[in-house]
């Protein structure tokens, strides 16, 4: 705990590192807020259930927009909160549209916005046909690159374009909060008979904006490993690959690997309890004969959702924009 | 001269006209039968009637014996003698009655010497003119049935006539008769009238014979004074006010309709004893008390119905009217947010995007930018009519809303079997943020409402269902594909289904729910419930469920500010949620105005709370500060004291002396 490198940081920095002003913030707010439930039960329980919900996670259930993604810890316990709480809807094998998974994140956070929901499907879909439909851990992994790293990919965004355009990659780039992925990309015709750009290039960038910036960024050495097998790629390509890179998702801890993504125990016996319980609550009217639900759209039967998963590693229809060479 | 009663008869049957002439005059030789005056006259026919050919004209010319001459003074007939012309008739200057029955005579002439003709009868012959009879001015009956006389003329010097037959020929019009004031016979039936006008003037009629047209409306007869007998027989008659004139008619006292389609209508009998109270016979038929008196019972109710459907009518045009006036302004509504939506997107991007191509409307003059927008669509909404802009329709169980306006009639004091009668609820056009806050009032109101629909109201997320959660029973939802994107989404039914799980929901958009589909709901959501009960920290619990229940008091007390019994008896209802299951409860939805609304409300103390912490901070940096400076300082600070110590006790003397007047000091 008192390890040297915590002791050598002026009081400020070392506090802003940590966010511990942000969580005081916050706690001295709710607060403020809840003053009359809080005083029932005296300030010392509250500081103590707050701070013991901002370990486990579940400080940011139902929380405005501003909260959920003011610290890394917060967003990986949003994305974990996520995966716990709609893990079922996946494992059901549900295609869903990106319009419906931005409903299920404003079921935990209501003021969620929708860009970063776009964003995240147009990794998953490269761009093409918004409007597809996507399975639950492809979204859930382009999901955490978009959401956990967010600033970080809009100077990606900036830098990609710049490097598409030929400009030099080693000026410095400010880029604004949205400006980097709402510009034009080129056409392919502009940008010559080669896609993307070199990949080499591309991750000098990269290191450069790791080094210059200090909001968090991936590994460099998981994005060079990312970046190992290919010459030339596109934004896109580089997100997926970003996104299904197995040491990048451990790396942020939120999420488990890709094969063991429909798997929780625990909560799956929670939850077998809960449809028990609500068996037995049922009036008699409701036992009917067991017919299929008449709602209209495909089910898919358990051995298929399984199947599903564990195909999961097989790749999908969706083109990966990679150019390998010869 | 002659009185006459004169029945006349369809032209169909063998004429038997009969006259009843003066006691002067005796009787004619019309009352014989046909085969006695056949008989009479082909046996006189070669003794006294000789039709000699003249060799100066083409007409014969008749000449009778002087016997026939003073027995039949009077009268002349020529029946069925094969006359294609009229011959001269000579010497017969006194001559009355005139008969020239069943010949071919095709034209009236060489009888205006006759100046004392009283009756002239041209009964079938081929007569294709009415002419020659202008020096006739005695002419009290004139027959000239079954010809082919197609328009009636000159007539105008026979000011006495009294009968005129134009039965079985081929008029279209009934004219120049004006002057005939003394007629009191008129027979045109088996014409080819299509209507009857043009009656004026003739004072005297009281028998009129239509039977056999065409006739399809009938005007004027209010102007003959004296008409008692009107027969329309057989005629195109479909409604009663095309012969409308006949009410005002006072002397009219028998008619006949039948043949005609109105006789065939239910509302026949009585519509026409109803409006012609003076009538004692109907379609050659007594009128009785009775029939008149069920006359007017059912007339007056068929007045009843008549109003009542066009009341009726006008109920559902104005319906009509307003719900289109709604949904169009819906429409211009739902316009608006896309564009103002737009423009924002516009404002962030680079790249030009054109409103029309966005929101897809028709409006092809959308223009750019936002200032002209908003007048442009002002002068639209402008320019509608005058229309309410919102609906609000009770029909048996189902309480109909449209338009946002509609939703403060449920402050209206509704009485309680009306409101205890409502099982269905129905909201279009209006949008589902508005319909979350009368939700308490619609539970307390209609307290039987088991069936939801909503169409047109812009539900748009699975979060918006929670605010249903709070009514008491919800048996059926009905959430209509039009103007509702939340249906497109797969999963919104098991949602729905997991969140209400607490009413026992029977029935979504009406396709039954099975064991099967709850379980299936619990499965996908299950955790998500287990989540927001069990892992939320105890104050957020509180503060949520807090905030929920809060919410309904306050829109409670907006309501029903002034009636504290009522308030109580609510405020006990609130606090149990009725079966809910409490796990679920967390799952709140609030509008997002009322969202925006408390985040603003927090910024203030966001920011008192951080100048706080900072100045925590501040006062624990500095004493961290004042802490790390007082370790590195110590060691030597601690070897001056011991210094200091020693040096100070080295003579032991000159310390115990300084000891005792610090004492002493002290004291």
């Amino acid at each position: 705990m008192l390890s040297p490198e915590r002791l050598a940081l002026p009081d400020y920095e070392y506090l802003a590192q940590r966010h511990v002003l942000t969580y005081m913030e916050d706690a001295v707010c709710q607060l403020l807020e809840n003053r009359e439930d809080i005083s029932q039960y005296g300030i010392a329980r509250f500081f103590t259930e707050y701070f013991n919900s901002v370990c486990q996670g579940t400080h940011i259930l139902f929380r405005e927009f501003s909260f959920v993604q003011a610290t890394p810890h917060n967003r990986v316990s949003f994305l974990r909160a996520f995966w716990r709480c709609f893990r079922t809807v996946g494992k059901n094998g549900d295609l869903l549209t990106m319009k419906e998974y931005h409903c299920l994140l404003q079921l935990l956070c209501p003021d969620f916005p929708l860009e970063l929901t776009q964003k995240a499907a147009r990794i998953v879909l490269m761009d093409d046909a918004v409007d597809c439909l996507m399975s639950f851990s492809d979204f859930l992994f382009a999901f955490q690159i978009q959401f956990y790293y967010s600033e970080f990919l809009d100077s990606v965004a900036a830098i990609y374009e710049d490097l598409l355009s030929g400009k030099n990659p080693n000026t410095v780039i400010v880029p604004t909060s949205s400006s980097g992925q709402h510009r034009q990309r080129p056409a392919l015709g502009e940008a010559g008979m080669l896609e993307g750009v070199e990949a080499s290039l591309f991750y000098q960038c990269l290191e450069n904006l790791c080094d210059r910036h200090k909001y968090s960024c991936p590994p460099p050495a998981l994005v060079k490993e990312a970046l190992s097998n290919v010459q030339r790629l596109t934004f896109y390509g580089f997100l997926m690959a970003l996104s299904k890179h197995h040491g990048i998702n451990q790396a942020l801890g939120a999420l488990p690997d890709k094969g063991d993504l429909m798997i929780d125990p625990a909560m799956d016996e929670e939850l077998e309890r809960l449809v028990v319980r609500s068996k037995l609550h049922r009036t008699p009217w409701q036992h009917r004969a067991k017919e299929p639900g008449a709602f209209g759209f495909q089910r898919r039967e358990k051995q298929e959702a399984l199947e599903r998963v564990s195909s999961a590693s097989v790749p999908t229809p969706y083109h990966y924009r990679w150019e390998p060479r010869e | 001269m002659i009185p006459g009663k004169y029945r006349s008869v369809s032209g169909r049957a063998a004429n038997n006209v009969e006259f009843k002439l003066n006691k002067d005059t005796s009787s004619f030789p019309g009352r014989l039968s046909q085969h006695d005056l056949e008989r009479n006259y082909s046996s006189r026919q070669g003794d006294h009637i000789n039709l000699v050919s003249s060799s100066l004209s083409s007409f014969p010319i008749l000449q009778r014996s002087s016997e026939e001459k003073i027995l039949y003074s009077d009268r002349l007939s020529l029946e069925r003698q094969k006359l294609t012309v009229c011959p001269i008739i000579n010497g017969e200057d006194h001559l009355r009655l005139l008969n020239f029955q069943h010949n071919f005579i095709t034209r009236i002439q060489n009888i205006s010497n006759l100046q004392k003709l009283i009756s002239l009868d041209l009964y079938d012959n081929q007569i294709e003119e009415i002419s020659g009879l202008s020096t006739l001015r005695c002419l009290r009956v004139l027959l000239l049935g079954k010809n082919r006389i197609k328009k009636i003329s000159n007539l105008e010097n026979l000011k006495s006539l009294d009968v005129l037959d134009l039965h079985g020929n081929q008029i279209t019009k009934i004219e120049n008769i004006n002057h005939l004031c003394e007629l009191r016979v008129l027979n045109l039936a088996r014409n080819f009238l299509s209507h009857v006008d043009n009656l004026n003037g003739l004072d005297s009629l009281t028998e009129l014979n239509l039977r056999h047209n065409q006739i399809t409306f009938v005007r004027d007869v209010d102007n003959l004074p004296c008409l008692q007998h009107l027969f329309l027989s057989f005629n195109n008659i479909s409604s009663f006010d095309s012969v409308s004139c006949l009410a005002d008619s006072s002397s009219l006292s028998d008619i006949t309709f039948d043949g005609n389609p109105i006789a065939q209508e239910s509302w026949y009998k009585h519509t026409v004893l109803q409006n012609m109270m003076q009538l004692r016979q109907l379609d050659m038929k007594r009128i009785t008390e009775e029939e008149r008196r069920m006359a007017s019972v059912l007339a007056k109710k068929e007045e009843e119905k008549k109003r009542e459907s066009h009341k009726q009518s006008l109920l559902k045009e104005k319906k009509r009217l307003t719900i289109n006036n709604v949904a169009r302004q819906w429409d211009l509504q739902q316009q608006r947010v896309a564009s103002i939506a737009t423009d924002e997107d516009r404002k962030d991007s680079d790249s030009a995007q054109d409103p029309c191509q966005i929101d897809g409307s028709t409006l092809s003059a959308f223009p750019e930018e936002t200032g002209p927008l908003d007048s442009g669509l002002n002068n639209a909404l402008q320019g509608l009519s005058v229309v309410d802009t919102y609906l609000v329709e009770v029909d048996g169980d189902t309480l109909s809303l449209y338009g946002s306006g509609a939703l403060e009639s449920l402050d209206r004091n509704w009485s309680v079997q009306t409101a205890g009668m409502i099982t269905t609820v129905s909201f279009t056009f209006i949008e589902f943020d508005e319909i979350v806050h009368v939700l308490p009032k619609l539970k307390i109101k209609f307290p039987n409402s088991l069936h939801l629909k909503f169409k047109e109201t812009n539900l748009v997320m699975l979060q918006q269902f929670n605010a249903l959660a709070q009514l008491r029973r919800i048996d059926q939802l009905t959430i209509d594909p039009q103007g509702n994107p939340v249906v497109n989404f797969t999963l919104w039914k098991y949602y729905v289904l997991f969140r209400l799980s607490h009413f026992s929901m029977q029935k979504i958009n009406g396709t039954e729910v099975t064991q099967n589909d709850m379980i299936m709901a619990e499965r996908l959501f299950g955790i998500l419930a287990h989540v927001a009960s069990s892992e939320l920290p105890q104050y957020r619990l509180i503060s949520i469920l807090g905030d929920a229940r809060k919410k309904q008091f306050r829109y409670l007390l907006e309501s029903k500010g002034k009636k504290p019994g009522i308030i109580n008896e609510e405020n006990n209802d609130s606090k149990r949620p009725v079966g809910e299951n409490t796990n679920r409860a967390t799952l709140n939805y609030t509008t997002r105005e009322f969202y925006n609304e408390k985040l603003e409300e927090i910024k203030e103390k966001k920011k008192f709370c951080k100048t706080y912490i900072e100045d925590l901070v501040k006062e624990a940096t500095e004493i961290n500060m004042k802490n790390e400076a007082l370790q590195k300082l110590w060691p030597q600070m601690f070897i001056e004291l011991v210094r200091d110590a020693v040096i100070e006790i080295r003579n032991k003397n000159s310390y115990m002396k300084l000891c005792l007047q610090q004492i002493t000091d002290q004291k």
